[in-house]
C-alpha cells in the first residue's frame, strides 16, 4: 500500500483499516502524522454529532413497543381527556383577553422546559445580531446568556432568549410584527410575566417571581435601546 | 411444558429487546435528529423504529446485526415522514439559518455548523459510520450503491470537513 491509499482508507473509514493500512503506517512518519490528525478530527466530529438526547427516551421507546395496541388507544384516549381537562383549568385559553401575550408568553414558556435545561446558541455576539435584526441597538447584556431559538409563537416567528441573572433565570421573548396597545402583565402560580410594546413589535419577560420579571424588565429597558 | 419454553423465549426476548433499545437508542436519535434537525419529530422517529422492530424482533436471526438493522428501520420511517409532510417548516433549521453571521463558535460548535453544511449525499455516509458504526460495504448496501461510491463520499466529506474547518482557524491565527 502507498501513501495515497493509506490516505483514501484513513479518510473513508479511521476506525477500520485493512492490515496493509497498518503495516504502511508503522513506517512511515508522515502517513502516521497524516493519521494522528484524522483521528483528533474524528473525535471531534464524535463529540459534535452528540447532540443532547432526551431523558427517558429509552423507557419511553420500550413502552410504546410492548405496550398493546388495544392498551395504547385507551392510554391515548385517557391522555386525550386529560389534556382537554388540563386546558380547561389553564387559565390561557381565553384569546381575546387584555393580557393574552403576557400569557401567552408564560404558556410558551412552559411548553419548551428544556430552555432552561440545555444550552443553545449561548453566545453574546448572536443575541447582539438578534436585536439588531429587530431594528434596536445592544448596550450591555442583561445577563449571561444560555438559550436563543427561533420560535413559533401566536403571530408567527419569535426569539425565545433565556438569561441567567441575579434573581435566576429569566426569559426574554422578542416578538417582531405584533403591536401591542399597552403593556401587559399576567402571573400564574409559579410564573410571572411582562409584556412591552416596542417600536416594531413587543418583548415579553417571564421569570419565577413578580420581583424578578420586574427587575428583568427593568435591566431589559436599560440594555436596549429600541430605534 | 411448552408454555415454560414459550415463556422463557419471551422472556429472552423481552430482555435481548431491552438490551437492545439501551444501547441503541441514543445513537438512533443522534442519527435521526441530524436528519430532521426537529427534537421532537427525532424522538417520534426512534420511538416508532423501536415499535416496529418489536413486532418484528422474531426476524433478527443475530442480535449482533441489530444496529444495522434499526438504522434500516429508522430510515425508512424517516423517508415515510418526509413524504407525508414535506412542507413542514423545520424550526431549527430555520433558528439556525437565521442567525446571521454567529461568530466565535468554535470547536464542537463549529464542527456542527460544518457539518450542517455538508451536502446530504456526503452528509448522511458519516452520520451511518460514526453513529450507526457501519461498515462502508454495510452502507453501500443500504444506501445502494457500492462500496467504492461510498469510500469516496467518506472521503471527500471528510476532506470538506477538514478544509472548511482549516479556514476559520486561519483567519483566527491571522489575528
Amino acid at each position: 500500500m502507498n501513501c495515497l491509499e493509506f490516505r483514501r482508507h484513513k479518510l473513508a473509514d479511521p476506525r477500520r483499516l485493512p492490515d496493509e493500512a497498518h503495516a504502511h503506517v508503522a513506517g512511515c512518519a508522515a502517513c502516521a502524522a497524516f493519521a494522528r490528525e484524522v483521528d483528533e478530527k474524528e473525535a471531534e466530529l464524535e463529540r459534535a454529532l452528540a447532540v443532547p438526547v432526551p431523558e427517558g427516551l429509552a423507557e419511553r421507546a420500550m413502552l410504546r413497543s410492548r405496550t398493546p395496541p388495544r392498551a395504547w388507544r385507551r392510554w391515548a384516549l385517557a391522555a386525550g381527556v386529560v389534556a382537554a381537562l388540563m386546558a380547561a383549568a389553564w387559565p390561557l385559553v381565553p384569546r381575546n383577553e387584555p393580557q393574552l401575550y403576557a400569557r401567552l408568553a408564560i404558556e410558551h414558556v412552559v411548553m419548551e422546559p428544556e430552555s432552561f435545561t440545555t444550552v443553545r446558541n449561548a453566545d453574546a455576539a448572536a443575541f447582539r445580531a438578534v436585536v439588531h435584526e429587530l431594528g434596536a441597538t445592544l448596550k450591555e447584556m442583561p445577563g449571561t446568556i444560555r438559550y436563543i431559538r427561533l420560535c413559533p409563537v401566536e403571530d408567527g416567528y419569535g426569539w425565545h432568549i433565556v438569561f441567567e441573572t441575579p434573581e435566576g433565570l429569566a426569559t426574554l421573548l422578542l416578538v417582531p410584527g405584533k403591536h401591542l396597545a399597552a403593556p401587559q402583565t399576567a402571573s400564574t402560580a409559579a410564573w410571572n410575566a411582562l409584556a412591552r410594546p416596542v417600536r416594531g413589535g413587543y418583548y415579553a419577560v417571564v421569570a419565577s417571581s413578580a420581583e424578578a420579571a420586574s427587575a428583568f424588565d427593568k435591566m431589559i429597558r436599560d440594555c436596549i435601546v429600541w430605534a | 411444558m411448552s408454555n415454560g419454553v414459550g415463556s422463557e423465549t419471551i422472556g429472552r426476548a423481552v430482555h435481548d429487546f431491552e438490551t437492545t433499545v439501551r444501547a441503541y437508542s441514543a445513537d438512533l436519535y443522534r442519527y435521526a435528529w441530524w436528519l430532521c434537525r426537529d427534537r421532537h419529530l427525532a424522538e417520534d422517529m426512534v420511538q416508532e423504529t423501536f415499535a416496529r422492530a418489536w413486532k418484528s424482533w422474531a426476524e433478527l436471526r443475530d442480535i449482533g446485526v441489530a444496529r444495522a438493522w434499526l438504522v434500516t428501520i429508522l430510515r425508512n420511517e424517516m423517508a415515510r415522514s418526509f413524504a407525508r409532510n414535506r412542507p413542514a417548516i423545520d424550526i431549527a433549521t430555520i433558528a439556525e439559518a437565521e442567525l446571521p453571521a454567529l461568530p466565535s463558535f468554535e470547536g464542537e460548535v463549529e464542527m456542527a455548523q460544518m457539518l450542517g453544511l455538508l451536502p446530504a449525499t456526503y452528509r448522511e455516509p458519516l452520520l451511518l459510520q460514526v453513529l450507526g458504526g457501519l461498515s462502508c460495504a454495510e452502507i453501500a448496501g443500504m444506501l445502494g450503491t457500492t462500496e467504492g461510491a461510498v469510500m469516496t463520499r467518506l472521503t471527500r466529506a471528510r476532506q470538506a470537513l477538514r478544509q472548511q474547518l482549516a479556514a476559520p482557524a486561519q483567519r483566527r491565527s491571522a489575528k
